[in-house]
């Protein structure tokens, strides 16, 4: 009979030797910390390598470069920069309710003594807007029930289930679960199911309305009859391509696209410094820059 | 005596503001395409979120000191572009490109920094993306 440790340590030893060992090499790593790599070779068809087969873990970055993902000026693939072709499609409600909020942001950005953005408050940016604010180092986890996705920003992290339950069903007071009413919730509820071994389609619904959650940072809305469409497609082992699509009656008149982001697999030992919005922070900012840069009047 | 407090207008587009920045008070509050070059003495550096805050003291014109705030991103945005938590020590002498608020407080964001040891890091946000459209596979 076997020895299982020894058959364990032959296989490790054997799994090692199969690890592309070459592909993070070049990342410093000055005490063993390794700080981000945004200095990455291009893939090209001398490196790439196949994509793994139903996997989206790693740790994620745009492969753009550490702004790519800020999406500070609105959605990446509708920046609010007034132009024609990035208008919205907003409902009567819809375009009401955006004039109502004042963003710091876009087109109609206005001062921050101005401005009601509840990031601000360090109020969670909840699903979708989690997606179009400050994606940079991106972790996905996953095992046979579910994948787990840690943002960047604030530290959070979100559940999509891979199990095969149903998406809940969005009634008024929240979703339905069993005939049950459910809470909504910053994240929503989410599913998730391999369209081919190499793309990942999820639904969401069940998010926050349209009071404690704005769509990004500058100020467009989405509400709690939202449904997130979001597919995750392993082009190769190191490029993943996100895209969203929204779908809202509420406040749009059609579902519309709101990325298409190209994410570049890093090193999964790298360390993520923390972002996190701490009120205690953002009050002495406020304090000492902010107000004052932010206000009316010579000094 | 030489002013060291050295105000440089231009109006021009094009310069080193990066297209990606992103702020806790957006872009309103600055005035867009001014720089102001400082010359002074540091007096503290806070590495911090939402944004770091760089105190320094700078002569004007008069010879009087005034103290001006740069600010930059948070601590993870700017790291890859060199700023670390010991960039900036009390007392140290820098030059620091800023753009200005538009209030006309002396206060603005860090387009670049030369540090006491000469090194010069640039602005403290994102940044630029290797390329402006990489093709989506």
């Amino acid at each position: 009979m076997l020895n299982p440790i020894s058959v364990l340590t032959v296989g490790l030893f054997v799994a090692a030797l199969g690890l592309p060992v070459d592909t993070f090499a070049q990342n410093s790593s000055p005490g063993g910390w390794l700080t981000p790599d945004w200095d990455k070779r291009p893939i090209t068809d001398a490196n790439r390598k196949p994509a793994p087969r139903r996997s989206l873990a790693g740790t994620w970055g745009p492969a753009e470069g550490p702004g790519a993902g800020t999406q500070a000026g609105g959605v990446q693939l509708k920046p609010n920069n007034g132009r024609p072709e990035n208008q919205l499609p907003y409902t009567p409600a819809g375009l009401e309710l955006y004039r109502s909020h004042k963003a710091l942001e876009g087109i109609d950005a206005v001062l921050p003594a101005q401005d009601n953005d509840p990031r601000n408050r360090c109020e969670p940016l909840g699903v979708p807007r989690s997606n179009h604010y400050n994606i940079r180092l991106t972790q996905i986890f996953q095992d046979e029930y579910k994948v787990v996705m840690l943002y960047h920003y604030d530290n959070r992290w979100r559940v999509i289930w891979t199990d095969g339950r149903e998406l809940p069903k969005v009634v008024e007071a929240g979703v339905e679960i069993a005939g049950e009413v459910r809470e909504r919730r910053f994240s929503g509820y989410s599913v998730g199911r391999w369209i081919d071994d190499y793309t990942f389609e999820v639904q969401t619904v069940g998010t926050m309305p349209e009071d404690r959650v704005w769509l990004d940072s500058t100020g467009r809305p989405i509400s709690d009859q939202a449904r997130v469409t979001e597919t995750f497609r392993r082009v190769d082992n190191d490029t993943l391509v996100w895209s969203e699509t929204i779908s809202d009656p509420k406040l749009y008149a059609r579902p519309w696209d709101t990325m298409k982001l190209q994410l570049r697999l890093h090193d999964p030992r790298t360390d993520i410094m923390e972002y996190y919005c701490s009120p205690s922070e953002q009050e002495n900012y406020n304090k000492l820059f902010g107000n004052a840069a932010g206000g009316k009047g010579a000094p | 005596m030489r002013s060291r407090l050295v105000i440089v207008l231009v109006i021009a587009v094009g310069l080193l503001i990066p297209s990606r920045l992103v702020a806790h008070h957006g872009s309103a509050a600055f005035d867009t395409g001014k720089r102001v070059t400082l010359k002074g003495t540091v007096k503290e550096w806070v590495y911090s979120n939402p944004h770091c805050l760089l105190s320094l003291d700078v002569a004007g014109e008069d010879g009087k000191l005034v103290q001006w705030i740069a600010e930059g991103q948070a601590p993870n945005v700017i790291f890859p572009v060199g700023y670390r938590k010991d960039s900036f020590k009390a007392g140290d002498q820098v030059t620091v490109t800023v753009e200005p608020v538009k209030n006309g407080r002396p206060m603005g964001r860090i387009l670049q920094a030369v540090l006491a040891d000469g090194k010069t890091l640039g602005a403290a946000s994102s940044p630029p993306s290797a390329t402006s459209a990489a093709p989506q596979p």
